[in-house]
């Protein structure tokens, strides 16, 4: 994958600590205008006094949409622009982008508007009062009902693992550390619930309450795709929290509830054969034999999961400490 | 390791030279009660022994004042540590945090709820000077309910032994004293340090022996185990026979398993060719037979391709090289 940066390779390395914001704009789909959305989140950064930068990673077929922005750059606005090749999804455009920031604060933006740009200072005042990662809420929630029911019907799925304490994992509007990105498996569309993976690796996450931007207000349906897209990426979150360190819980659950009914329906048939009826015309004998067989798949399945789980554990560790911004590393013998 | 990963925030860094050789770790969750009596017993048992000595306190992400208890006794003691966790990950965690921030070349782990007794501690430490790896305290007289708790244990302990076929009476204890060697190459993940006497003898190849302790009754707080555990027990328990027979060789596994879906099928390939009424069948044929024999061949096929995959990830791993190979010891020059 190659990253071509504009505007970045000028800078001196003493810069560095002159930034206290770093604004990142993952740019994954074609955008009408990056410069309004510029000119409207930097103006209130710039009237808290921060010294701000705004970093954009963007696909490089979407270079027409990104050209003006290059074009601010290099009038001398604070704006770094890469440029990755491949589509390699949001994910790792967030990451790409968050190892090229100087700022202390790293703010994620996305290109469609969420919340309205005065949110921004708030968020970098609570993350320096000590916290790691503050998402922007939208609340009071005055947009459209349709949004509403969509934001109700994903947290209602994914409360129960995170525990709940966060009330609007969809907005895209978040400050934080840059420590905290280091070591989150982010990949994939897991950008989308950041907070979660957060939480997961015990950083202090809090919420922020936000005004909805007026432009977030209309109703916003999508096609089915992408609601299978995101019920899929839901499905992965919850395996990813729950079970990655226990595949065969996950994989025996589903398993035995197969497993299970399949050998009760074929005692019970068994039974019947042995009493003299007839059991060759009879669906109910394929019918067991298809639960048990599937039953036996789901946990073989899962025993694989659970050997590759500890064929790992020599190489890393689960846990984190506090003080410790890298991940711990098992003792390396000499 | 530096100061800064391997210390929480309170405690003072050591220099690497005044590393002693006894360190003793205990997770601590919600323990305000009994952080410091345990302190205090810890270093009243150890002090009369000559062996220098170190106390890890694992903080496993408390929401009352453990921490800053633990961290007081650590900033007046250099040989108490806290380590904290950034939220609460569970006991297996927090041991194996604690392992990994241990100097000593032997280590003890034990509760941090006082039920294990401190005075215990020497007589672990010195069996295990006797020639072993691993040395497991029992708990004679247990101070816990009946029903609810010893009875349950009983079952799980049997059923743990006829697993793994190591002969530990009490898993649940976590009163143990290890050799470093040991400790290098066992790694804990999930829910594993109730099984760590049958992974040790596992993975590392452990010699392993049992030794009577004490056990006394909560005295502070409440304790932390939920009653639903049985089905995630058998889950535990299923990839700990798989970790303990198999994890050299998994497609011996998935191969015993596809052969005996083989011979499931074959009554019905019997049942098939009973019936069989020619090629092309007949009007109101059973197809049942022959369905059920082919379900059953494919999930044959299908365990030993999964085999195939594990074999894989074993290679793959074996290959990046990073787990020695078991302890060696030479008995006879």
């Amino acid at each position: 994958m190659s990253v071509v940066g504009v505007g970045g390779a000028e800078v001196p390395v003493d810069v560095r600590e002159a930034v206290d914001v770093s604004v990142i704009v993952p740019v994954d789909a074609p955008s009408d205008s990056l410069v309004a959305l510029y000119r409207e989140f930097s103006a209130p950064l710039r009237e808290a006094g921060l010294r701000f930068e705004f970093v954009f990673a963007a696909y490089a077929w979407l270079r027409e949409h990104t050209q003006p922005v290059e074009a601010l750059a290099r009038d001398g606005e604070p704006i770094r622009l890469y440029e990755v090749g491949h589509g390699v999804g949001e994910s790792t455009l967030l990451k790409l982008a968050a190892e090229r920031c100087r700022g202390r604060v790293l703010i994620t933006l996305p290109t469609y508007r969420q919340v309205e740009a005065g949110a921004l200072p708030l968020l970098v005042k609570q993350v320096e009062e000590g916290c790691d990662v503050v998402v922007a809420r939208r609340f009071p929630r005055v947009d459209s009902i349709v949004n509403r029911l969509q934001s109700w019907v994903l947290h209602r799925i994914v409360n129960p693992v995170s525990g709940g304490g966060i009330h609007d994992v969809a907005c895209g509007v978040r400050a934080l550390r840059p420590e905290v990105l280091g070591e989150l498996p982010l990949y994939g569309d897991f950008a989308r619930f950041l907070p979660l993976l957060a939480l997961r690796e015990g950083w202090r996450v809090q919420e922020l309450p936000a005004t909805v931007h007026p432009k977030a207000m209309a109703a916003r349906l999508y096609g089915p795709g992408v609601y299978l897209r995101r019920l899929i990426d839901v499905m992965g979150l919850l395996f990813l929290l729950r079970f990655t360190e226990k595949p065969l819980r996950f994989f025996g659950l589903i398993g035995s509830a197969a497993l299970l009914p399949g050998l009760v329906i074929l005692a019970v048939v068994f039974v019947q054969r042995l009493a003299g009826q007839g059991i060759a015309e009879r669906p109910l004998l394929l019918l067991g034999v298809l639960l048990t067989t599937l039953g036996v798949q789901a946990i073989a399945l899962g025993l694989v999961g659970e050997m590759i789980v500890h064929l790992q554990a020599p190489r890393r560790r689960s846990y984190r400490l506090r003080g410790a911004d890298a991940p711990p590393r098992p003792p390396t013998r000499e | 390791m530096t100061g800064s990963e391997v210390f929480g925030e309170t405690a003072p860094p050591m220099a690497p030279s005044s590393a002693p050789q006894l360190s003793v770790v205990a997770p601590l969750y919600n323990e305000q009660e009994c952080a410091a009596l345990l302190i205090d017993a810890v270093r009243q048992a150890l002090d009369t022994q000559a062996a220098s000595w170190e106390l890890i306190l694992v903080d496993d992400g408390s929401a009352d004042r453990t921490a800053q208890i633990v961290a007081a006794a650590a900033a007046a003691d250099p040989r108490i540590r806290l380590l904290r966790m950034r939220r609460n990950f569970g006991q297996t965690q927090a041991m194996q945090a604690g392992f990994d921030a241990a100097r000593g070349d032997v280590l003890v782990g034990m509760d941090g709820d006082l039920q294990n007794d401190p005075r215990d501690i020497p007589l672990l430490v010195a069996k295990l000077a006797e020639g072993y790896d691993l040395v497991a305290g029992y708990r004679v007289r247990r101070q816990d309910a009946l029903l609810s708790r010893r009875v349950p244990s009983w079952v799980a302990n049997r059923l743990i032994q006829w697993i793994t076929r190591v002969p530990i009476r009490d898993n649940g204890c976590s009163l143990k004293a290890y050799r470093r060697e040991t400790t290098e190459r066992m790694h804990l993940y999930a829910d594993m340090h109730r099984f760590l006497p049958a992974l040790a003898a596992a993975t590392a190849g452990a010699r392993i022996c049992e030794v009577p302790v004490r056990h006394h009754p909560r005295r502070h707080g409440a304790s932390k185990y939920g009653a639903s555990r049985i089905l995630k027990l058998l889950a535990d328990l299923l990839t700990l026979g798989l970790i303990s027979w198999f994890r050299e060789q998994p497609l011996r596994l998935f191969g015993f398993a596809a052969a005996s879906a083989l011979v499931i099928a074959l009554p019905f390939a019997l049942g098939t060719a009973l019936t069989w009424r020619g090629a092309d069948g007949a009007a109101g044929y059973p197809y049942v037979f022959p369905t059920a024999a082919l379900v059953w061949l494919l999930l044959a096929g299908y365990l030993l391709l999964l085999g195939l995959v594990a074999e894989v990830a074993l290679r793959r791993a074996r290959d990046a090289g990073r787990e020695p190979l078991p302890i060696v010891v030479e008995r006879v020059p």
